[in-house]
């Protein structure tokens, strides 16, 4: 597993254009937005949260974008299979990766500007959490749709996957109202942390079968 | 056992064989079905006290919506069985039926439009269940694009049924959103626990038009997985010996 993760995190940190791309269109989103509209202080502190959501999806996606293509091309996942004769470490290592290299970051990143668009900063761990458990689901599940796709174009990993979105918005979409309205913060957490752990420990099967499809 | 049934009766050959006898009578009962669903509802069915005459789109709309979400379950039931067991035939069954369940999908949210402008003021709304409708309309038209990108028919199938199986997720969603979200679509009107709050002088006519939907849809369904199977079965020796 360190051997995976290691290998893994020094392809992506070679790959400028994987990490750093989807962190800076998140702060060029996040920036263009409240300078793109003419709205009050109060309705932006309303709606920036849905901008965050919007974000998140669309960084996910990116992120992910030929999460597996190049170690399809050059043969690495051929090698693995000969090795492992399974992609479930693979996989798991690789979403561990992306989540912590990329994902984390774009929490992080989108708790600090939400100051600057009226959420108080009492409520930045809360933020932090949330972004983060949220980053977790969707790497998951674009780390699925391009499994699919691998080497098909990002289009159809996208429209396959994005259907599967809809869940994940939704507990995204009830946390967020409980963090506006400090309403039952830590059960929406518990409930994202549990279905977080129970995806990241399923889709990486889900994705080894995908990934072996393709190699056979 | 199972395993032995399954590959007993599933093979593409026997299914072609039993629904030739089958499909006729099918499309016979099914459009005999609507018809009289259709003109009870239309003709006879007494007008509605608050929506008047346009309430009759239900008649339409309703059956195709249950369908929508039922071809989507039958294509995750055939999914497992075709990774589990490898059943060919379910990966056929999976592709002839993702045209269909898109067409009835987008007859649903069209009629579903259509019904909005004189109840709702509006024939769109980012209501949860119309949004989550949509979201099954494009999860159609992703597994008939995965399936098309790939030209090793055999990957593309068992990529498609992992795809199918992972989906199949929306369906509770589409099911559950009108108690989850305050929508302005209505909640069930009919419920295996509390009955129907539907007047029988309708609910009758309804019930026919789902029947007959049913049983044309089946038949679109065999006669769409047969047209499949010659094409994917096309070099096999019972095919030129049966057609």
């Amino acid at each position: 597993m360190l051997r995976l993760i290691s290998i893994e995190s020094f392809k992506l940190f070679r790959k400028l254009k994987s990490w750093l791309g989807p962190l800076l269109i998140l702060v060029l989103v996040l920036v263009a937005f409240p300078l793109s509209i003419d709205i009050s202080q109060y309705d932006l502190e309303k709606f920036y949260f849905s901008i965050i959501v919007v974000s998140l999806l669309m960084t996910a996606f990116v992120a992910t974008e030929g999460m597996f293509e190049e170690d399809f091309e050059d043969g690495s996942l051929e090698q693995e299979f000969l090795i492992e004769k399974d992609f479930y470490k693979l996989a798991l290592c690789k979403i561990i990766v992306y989540v912590l290299l990329i994902g984390v970051p774009i929490a992080f990143i989108g708790s600090i500007f939400s100051f600057a668009n009226g959420v108080a900063i009492g409520s930045f761990p809360k933020v932090f959490l949330l972004l983060s458990l949220s980053n977790l689901l969707l790497f998951n599940l674009f780390a699925f749709g391009n499994s699919l796709s691998i080497n098909k174009g990002a289009m159809l990993g996208v429209l396959s996957s994005l259907p599967l979105a809809l869940p994940i918005i939704i507990l995204l979409g009830r946390a967020i109202r409980s963090v506006q309205f400090g309403d039952g913060f830590s059960e929406m957490i518990a409930l994202m942390a549990g279905v977080g752990l129970i995806v990241s420990a399923l889709m990486p099967l889900i994705i080894s079968a995908a990934l072996k499809t393709h190699i056979d | 056992m199972i395993t032995a049934f399954i590959h007993k009766f599933s093979s593409p050959k026997s299914f072609v064989v039993l629904t030739a006898k089958l499909y006729p009578y099918f499309i016979c009962i099914g459009l005999c079905l609507i018809s009289l669903g259709w003109i009870w509802g239309l003709l006879f069915a007494p007008e509605d006290a608050v929506q008047g005459n346009s309430y009759r789109i239900i008649f339409l709309h309703v059956p195709s919506v249950i369908y929508a979400e039922l071809i989507y379950f039958f294509m995750a039931v055939c999914a497992l069985m075709h990774l589990v067991w490898r059943v060919k035939l379910a990966a056929y069954l999976i592709k002839s039926a993702a045209p269909i369940g898109a067409m009835i999908t987008f007859i649903g949210l069209f009629s579903g439009s259509i019904w909005g402008i004189p109840t709702w003021g509006t024939w769109w709304q980012w209501d949860a269940r119309i949004t989550s409708t949509l979201i099954l309309f494009i999860m159609y038209l992703g597994i008939l694009t995965l399936h098309g990108s790939f030209s090793n028919l055999e990957k593309a199938d068992r990529l498609m049924s992992i795809l199918v199986v992972i989906g199949v997720i929306n369906i509770p969603i589409i099911k559950k959103s009108v108690d989850w979200w305050s929508t302005l679509h209505q909640p069930a009107s009919i419920s295996v626990s509390s009955g129907s709050s539907i007047d029988p002088s309708m609910l009758y006519p309804l019930l026919i038009s789902v029947i007959g939907l049913g049983f044309v849809l089946i038949s679109l369904g065999i006669l769409s997985s047969r047209s499949y199977i010659y094409t994917r079965e096309k070099n096999k020796k019972w095919v030129s010996e049966y057609v």
